[in-house]
């Protein structure tokens, strides 16, 4: 059973070249949930697997880089996730997340290569979402010796309608992002997102002009 | 006469059919919004073996568990896999209709 679903995060891993800041961060028990980011500054790619209903483990790799590509960090981490509070509500939810991790940086400064260090990075995330409004914000920090790329993100939007279980379901999402020591400029993503089932999509164009692509697959 | 026989045994087979109507669990979840995150519940009611068919209706915050002919879920283990999943058992109501029934709105 593992080795097969093993399989299948390979393949996604391979075919979803894509920052992690999604709606819900982990799936139910006993799933697992592959997640990608990209666009030209930012990779990412990583799982989790559900242990229990509240608590996933999973691996992330992260490759991002300054507006000037002077600047470039490779980060992967084994990852701790825990849902700390769910609010269930009759025509809503609303969840607090913990976020904790622990690996590698590497990469370089002004094009010269930095030594690599142990990271540790730490967060929270609350969200809160109808079945036509949803918002989220996140906090991270990402701290390694001399490195700081505490990582914030706000997110809103709407459904363009209320769509039932076996249909897709069409929404507007706008992003403001900033991370720390890699880039003075807040990030501003106005994306489509589609979710059908256990297949959510999102893409969009930041403010850079840059295309952006997030995708989570769970099974 | 023996078509009559044929008529009676027919009947009271179909009688006996009905007597063995197998329960449908309509069950009301609070936090149920979005498909993806509820696809789990879905999954978790499929895997049981005395599950027949699983209908989840956001709108309504619905989910229907048909069970096989003969066969009858604990409403516990129903309350159980909802809760597991995250979210919250409002209320569960067995209904003698099939899914398509329950689906059709007819089961108002």
């Amino acid at each position: 059973m593992f080795t097969y679903n093993f399989r299948l995060w390979v393949i996604a891993l391979i075919l979803l070249p894509s920052r992690l800041v999604f709606s819900a961060p982990m799936g139910f028990e006993g799933s697992t949930m592959t997640m990608a980011d990209f666009n030209q500054n930012w990779r990412e790619v990583g799982f989790n697997y559900a242990i229990t209903s509240r608590d996933a483990l999973g691996l992330t790799h992260l490759e991002f880089r300054s507006d000037d590509h002077k600047d470039k960090r490779e980060v992967d981490t084994l990852n701790y996730t825990r849902l700390l509070s769910r609010w269930n509500l009759t025509d809503a939810q609303s969840n607090l997340w913990l976020f904790m991790g622990l690996g590698e940086i590497r990469g370089s400064i002004d094009n010269q290569n930095i030594d690599s260090k142990v990271i540790a990075s730490s967060g929270f995330q609350f969200d809160y979402e109808t079945r036509r409004v949803y918002f989220a914000t996140t906090h991270k920090l990402y701290r390694a010796s001399n490195l700081n790329h505490d990582t914030t993100s706000i997110r809103a939007g709407f459904s363009f309608y209320e769509a039932d279980y076996d249909q897709t379901q069409p929404w507007f999402i706008l992003e403001t992002k900033y991370t720390n020591q890699i880039s003075d400029k807040i990030e501003v993503i106005p994306m489509l997102r589609l979710i059908n089932k256990n297949i959510f999509v999102e893409g969009g164009v930041n403010n850079s002009g840059q295309p952006r692509l997030n995708l989570m697959y769970t099974f | 006469m023996k078509h009559l026989l044929v008529v009676v045994a027919l009947g009271l087979s179909l009688i006996s059919l009905n007597g063995f109507a197998t329960p449908s669990y309509k069950v009301t979840v609070n936090g149920m919004v979005c498909s993806f995150c509820a696809q789990g519940i879905e999954k978790k009611m499929k895997a049981l073996s005395e599950t027949k068919g699983v209908y989840v209706e956001l709108k309504n915050h619905l989910v229907v568990v048909e069970a096989k002919e003969g066969s009858n879920i604990s409403q516990d283990v129903i309350k159980k896999i909802i809760k597991d999943a995250g979210y919250e058992v409002k209320s569960i109501e067995v209904s003698e209709h099939p899914i398509e029934h329950i689906k059709s709105g007819m089961d108002k």
